[in-house]
């Protein structure tokens, strides 16, 4: 029948329930009562949770395992959210007094990601509506002092944490549902409260947002997350080569992996004033994650320049048409120290970068594709060599089989 | 301030020290100085004077004036010029038709205008700037004809003018002042406007050493497309002193007979539509080295006298607009009844006619303040002077323009009146010859550097114990600490202003001596970083045209009080206003210049624009947008 744990379960449950009847009073039960519908009255004419329980144990029970049965059952036709709020109203329809829905929102909580609505307010919405509502408002000062129904109360602040995990912001109707399930000044209201003060707040507080889809296509993928890296208006993403699979004649799958560079005007201009006697190096790959995808990319760059090639270009006198580009005074007059509000920051220095790339495969032969189809616009690549030092650390993260990339440099002239 | 004055001394501590190892190379920096400091040859320095908190009144005082003899001549000119202005000019069709006729043109021509600064000797009229500035006003009151007459003789001409050899000027001249060709000036380039890094024309030489080929495309060329005659400025390879290889630029006289030489299709603009504006393009364009304008090499100078000398005549053109501006709408707001009143008796009206005539007040006066000192014996450099008169009248056109346009209401939007037409040919006043924001970058800078240089003379001498020196400055210290009277001279005893117009002369003398601290303090303050400071040099150039301005009205209207002009105590009434009104602004922009100023919002005007700039977008969300 039941497996020991779901028994040792409830009866944990039980325990807490013994527990709180004997914190809050048994007054506290039986206000319920007095206020409660008609029909308890006749059939629980005074009964505790506790007494409640035990009453029903058989039932309970049997609900404890339906709500999670129910919704197995129907996810065996489809996980959608169709079906969830199938269940849900079944639940609903099932007991005008909802019996047990403290422990059917748990269970739906659970399942929420299973049938993928984690991230659906009027889901949230319906789940909520599921308390019974106005049962549960304190009516007097006394119950508003105490912790009134702290079970079904945890349970809407439960609800609620579950949305906020998912940063999702609640809306009026669930402000409306609290309201009339747990009354003004209840927790669950205080913990809507405090969500609707921070959540709008820190909604777009990221300058760089990610969207929640991410696109499905490997090559939009790249070149969103090259654009997102590079953050240059001016640069442009090419695509070296096209994703690409055919069976050859042999019979064996001939795949091409897609090559996404992307490169700006700046970077081009520095790379054509590069030292061609000092090599470039494709280094790589290194992790960029957005939300829960991690794709990997690869630079094109160079050793920062010795101090003896740092030479500061002189302002030529004969540049500007209309006025002097440098003042010509006698002293050093530098900038006032009162007037510097520059800050001293210890900077490492680092190399140019000229060039990212993102490939379908990391090995060697897939990023000279993207050098060759680089050399187009920057033809001093033909001049300088090109060291590959790639690093094998995607393999276990990506998917796709690769091939060993070779650690030792490689001259690609 | 006093606290302030102590620092500025401490830092005067700070230079010494470091000066006493280098003592050794004084020489060779102040030699190089002179190719960074063009305008170091000028004999005339009033407004570089400014800079240091001096007034040299001998040079703006008394306002110049022209003998009978020339005003007379000047007269000769103008009544034929402004007949036919009025009689065989149709600017409205110049504009509809985007093309200036060619009978409008040999009128031009007959009456001379194509050769107004040519020397008689060449066939040109031979005038002054005074009397170039007198023609000016009313050639401008046609936007298409003035800026055609300008890039022929301002600048097109202007090379073989003042730099160009004997050959040159006897070959060219005679036929250019004739109109019998029309000279265009061809600088820009794609990519290259002020900067001369990115002029990519080439001249090569040939084989045979004769000629030059020249090849390349110039965009934006006046007259481009009606010229015969072109200064070009192009790349050419040359060996310096050290038997180097340099690339630098060398200007040229090409004429479209060389062959090569192609216009494009006229630009359609928004104003000065009747003129010509096209891209050139040079194909193997065969120069013969005799048409090399100075030496090889040379050209930069050259471009750079050209274009400061040009745009003086803009400050008459200016307030010759507004004159006529004028005359056209007070007799609208005369007749035009509302309410049973007429228009000119309502107050907003009034203002507009008040700004109008104060306006063409100065730019009048500037100019013809700036002629005058262009005018005196010797080559004086004028080119500040002239910068400041063109920012000054550009803007000030375009703001008057705007409001003849608005006491008209509905009318002056459509085209049925010329109200329309003068606020879209006016507005490349701000743009052209140095936009105005080059301009006030030139206008401070020039200035910085004299100041500069004479303020670390100065720390030169005190280093060298020069007691005198110390003295003065201490002297200077005290007296501004103690808050007394700014007395520079320009009334009183020897004043040069007349009584009526001394607490005008008074408020400008404060100004000029806080000026001359504050860009005293900005030296030390910044050092030569203030290149970068652009926000700074704007207020600064702004405070400098200000006290031109005053200087000119003042001087102006002493003159026209103590010799009894007709309508003087009109004259009078506008300087002090305008000097009255300036002093309070000139105030504001020091105040701001001053440190840790709570009036300075620069900082965030700069991250206001850095901000958007890097999203390149207006980037606030939707005030109607919502986040929950």
């Amino acid at each position: 029948m039941h497996s020991k744990n779901q028994i040792q379960e409830m009866h944990a449950a039980l325990r807490w329930e013994m527990n709180l009847a004997k914190v809050s009073v048994e007054k506290v039960g039986s206000l319920r009562n007095i206020h409660s519908s008609s029909t308890l009255l006749k059939n629980e004419p005074f009964a505790t949770d506790y007494g409640e329980k035990s009453e029903h144990k058989g039932e309970g029970d049997k609900s404890l395992v339906t709500h999670d049965d129910l919704f197995e059952r129907v996810a065996q036709e489809s996980r959608t959210k169709a079906t969830f709020s199938r269940v849900l109203d079944v639940f609903v329809r099932q007991d005008i007094r909802r019996r047990g829905h403290v422990e059917f929102i748990y269970a739906a909580l659970k399942k929420m990601p299973e049938f993928g609505v984690e991230r659906d307010l009027a889901v949230y919405n319906k789940v909520l509506d599921i308390f019974p509502k106005e049962v549960f408002v304190p009516r007097n000062f006394i119950q508003r002092m105490f912790n009134h129904y702290p079970r079904q109360q945890e349970c809407g602040v439960q609800v609620l944490e579950q949305m906020e995990n998912y940063g999702l912001t609640p809306n009026v109707e669930t402000k409306v549902l609290l309201v009339q399930i747990f009354g003004e000044k209840s927790h669950p209201m205080r913990k809507f409260q405090r969500l609707m003060y921070w959540f709008p707040r820190f909604k777009d507080m990221n300058p760089f947002p990610i969207p929640h889809q991410l696109p499905q296509d490997p090559l939009d993928l790249a070149r969103f997350s090259l654009s997102r890296i590079a953050n240059d208006l001016d640069a442009k993403v090419t695509v070296h080569q096209m994703p690409f699979t055919d069976i050859s004649e042999t019979g064996e799958e001939v795949s091409q992996p897609y090559v996404v560079g992307i490169q700006s005007p700046d970077q081009c201009h520095l790379l054509a004033k590069h030292n061609t006697s000092r090599p470039l190096f494709v280094e790589g790959p290194f992790a960029l994650w957005l939300r829960q995808t991690c794709v990997h990319y690869y630079v094109l760059r160079a050793d920062p320049l010795p101090p003896e090639e740092k030479v500061k270009e002189p302002v030529d006198p004969e540049r500007c048409f209309f006025y002097p580009l440098e003042l010509d005074l006698d002293l050093e007059l530098d900038r006032d120290l009162g007037d510097d509000d520059s800050f001293n920051v210890d900077e490492v220095e680092e190399g140019p970068v000229f060039a990212m790339c993102m490939a379908g495969q990391g090995d060697q032969a897939t990023l000279a594709k993207w050098i060759s189809g680089l050399q187009e616009t920057n033809p001093i690549l033909g001049r300088t060599a090109t060291v590959f030092r790639l690093e094998s650390g995607p393999r276990e993260l990506q998917s796709t089989a690769e091939p060993e990339p070779d650690l030792q440099p490689h001259h690609h002239l | 301030m006093s606290l302030n004055r102590m620092f500025l001394f401490s830092k005067y501590a700070r230079l010494l020290t470091p000066r006493v190892v280098q003592a050794g190379n004084e020489v060779t920096p102040y030699l190089q100085s002179e190719r960074f400091f063009r305008t170091s040859t000028r004999n005339l320095a009033y407004a570089k004077d400014l800079f240091l908190g001096k007034v040299n009144k001998e040079e703006a005082f008394p306002y110049p004036e022209v003998s009978n003899e020339e005003l007379e001549e000047i007269n000769q000119f103008v009544s034929p010029v402004e007949k036919f202005f009025n009689e065989d000019v149709d600017s409205k069709r110049i504009d509809h038709e985007a093309k200036i006729p060619p009978e409008t043109l040999n009128g031009l021509k007959e009456l001379g205008l194509f050769g107004i600064q040519i020397p008689e000797e060449y066939g040109g009229l031979g005038l002054s700037n005074t009397m170039y500035a007198r023609l000016g006003e009313i050639i401008s009151l046609d936007g298409s004809i003035a800026v055609t007459l300008a890039a022929h003789q301002a600048i097109g001409l202007k090379g073989i003018l003042i730099a160009g050899n004997e050959e040159q000027k006897a070959k060219y001249l005679p036929k250019l002042s004739t109109g019998e060709y029309v000279a265009a000036f061809c600088l820009t380039e794609h990519g290259s406007g002020s900067d001369a890094a990115s002029i990519q024309t080439r001249a090569t030489l040939t084989e045979d050493g004769k000629h030059y080929l020249i090849n390349g495309s110039k965009i934006w060329i006046s007259n481009g497309g009606l010229a015969d005659i072109f200064t070009v400025f192009a790349r050419t390879d040359v060996v310096d002193k050290d038997g180097q290889k340099k690339d630098k630029i060398s200007a040229f006289i090409v004429e479209r007979e060389f062959g090569g030489v192609f216009s494009g299709k006229p630009e359609d603009k928004l104003g000065i539509r009747g003129s010509n504006t096209c891209e050139v393009v040079f194909d193997n364009t065969k120069v013969p080295v005799e048409n090399v304008i100075g030496e090889v090499g040379g050209g930069f100078k050259i471009a750079m006298n050209i274009l400061n000398s040009g745009r003086f005549s803009m400050g008459s053109a200016g307030a010759g607009m507004i004159k006529k501006l004028i005359e056209l709408t007070a007799e609208y707001a005369g007749t035009r009844k509302q309410f049973n009143k007429s228009l000119s008796e309502f107050g907003m009206v009034q203002e507009k006619f008040a700004v109008m005539a104060q306006n063409a007040f100065v730019m009048e006066s500037m100019a013809y303040l700036t002629a005058g000192m262009m005018d005196r014996p010797g080559v004086p450099d004028c080119s500040l002077e002239a910068a400041m008169v063109k920012v000054f009248s550009s803007e000030g056109g375009w703001v008057c323009v705007s409001e003849a346009l608005q006491v008209l209401g509905g009318l002056g939007y459509t085209k049925n009146f010329p109200y329309e037409r003068y606020l879209r040919d006016c507005r490349i006043l701000l743009i052209f010859e140095g936009t105005n924001e080059i301009l006030r970058m030139y206008i401070a800078l020039t200035g910085m550097q004299y100041a500069g240089k004479i303020l670390t003379g100065k720390i030169k001498e005190m280093k060298k114990g020069n007691v005198g020196v110390v003295m003065q400055k201490l002297g200077k210290m005290l007296r501004d600490s103690f808050g007394m009277e700014v007395d520079l001279g320009l009334t009183g005893k020897d004043g040069v202003v007349h009584p009526s117009l001394a607490d005008s002369a008074k408020k400008l003398e404060t100004n000029v001596n806080l000026f001359g601290s504050t860009v005293e303090s900005l030296l030390y303050r910044y050092g030569k970083t203030i290149v970068d400071e652009q926000l700074i040099l704007k207020r600064v150039a702004d405070v400098l045209i200000n006290l031109y301005a005053m200087t000119a009205v003042l001087s102006r209207a002493s003159r026209s009080i103590s010799i009894g002009l007709r309508n003087h105590s009109h004259e009078v009434l506008l300087a002090n206003t305008f000097c009255s009104e300036v002093f309070f602004k000139n105030n504001y922009m020091m105040t701001q210049l001053q440190k840790n100023s709570p009036e300075n919002n620069d900082d965030s005007i700069k991250k206001i624009a850095k901000e958007v700039l890097a999203q390149r977008a207006y980037i606030c969300s939707h005030p109607l947008e919502r986040t929950f």
